[in-house]
């Protein structure tokens, strides 16, 4: 999927956990032509360390081709455990969808 | 809550078994009424240290489904929920996690008011006590 101005989106939905690892891997990749990468985790219910993991691994992946990453997270367990995790100030997360392609557009400040 | 109650979870270490653990406690932390924002984060804190078991409790051995996991919840009335959770295996600590490892720790401790690591040669026992407030509450 594609928000327009080169920022591709990916989607995340349900629960994030261990039983999906290698599907989570699958769907966090680069395609390749990206400008910038919305990950959609609106509805996601549930995050477990193993999508902290793969979160950021992509990240890591995308910064290396200076593609900058933002995260939309609604769930309030998912914002917590980033929190407990202490990747508060690793992730560029937003909860409105318009902000972060505010800033994936060209913003750069969350 | 009045009186004391218990669940006993007890199922292969295999990463498809992790949400049905999660979602059995889930549904138990439910029906003594614990708080839903307070049970969210028992499940975060528990649900990690099975995946903690899951990943490197038993190496190869668990894609086999020959290891175990049990999960003990303790709730009794004025006390902090106890939540045990045992295998047969090995208890892997990293001193420097690599990058995107060793969150599982440090998310549990976060949100536990004191957890205990008992590891030895027959398996690991990881002890959790959790308030049943909320402490972000005013």
């Amino acid at each position: 999927m594609n928000a327009g101005r080169g920022i591709a989106v990916l989607q995340l939905s349900g629960e994030l956990e261990i039983g999906r690892k290698q599907e989570i891997r699958d769907n966090l990749q680069l395609r390749g032509g990206e400008e910038s990468v919305l990950v959609d985790c609106s509805n996601v219910t549930y995050a477990d360390s193993t999508a902290l993991a793969e979160l950021l691994r992509f990240r890591g992946e995308a910064e290396r081709r200076n593609v900058p990453v933002a995260i939309l997270i609604r769930s309030r367990q998912f914002a917590r455990i980033v929190q407990y995790a202490g990747l508060g100030e690793t992730f560029e997360i937003f909860e409105d969808r318009g902000e972060a392609l505010s800033y994936l557009a060209g913003g750069r400040t969350p | 809550m009045t009186g004391r109650c218990e669940l006993r979870l007890n199922c292969s270490a295999m990463p498809d078994r992790a949400k049905p653990l999660r979602h059995a406690l889930g549904a138990f932390l439910r029906a003594i009424e614990i708080d839903a924002d307070v049970a969210m984060d028992i499940l975060t804190a528990v649900g990690e240290t099975v995946v903690n078991v899951i990943e490197h409790a038993y190496g190869h051995v668990a894609r086999s489904s020959s290891g175990l996991v049990e999960v003990v919840a303790l709730a009794e009335k004025a006390q902090p929920l106890r939540v045990d959770v045992i295998d047969g295996g090995a208890f892997v600590h990293r001193r420097v996690p690599r990058p995107g490892h060793g969150f599982g720790l440090r998310i549990v401790r976060a949100i536990a008011r004191d957890v205990s690591i008992d590891a030895n040669d027959t398996g690991t026992h990881v002890k959790m006590l959790f308030d049943l407030s909320d402490p972000r509450d005013p």
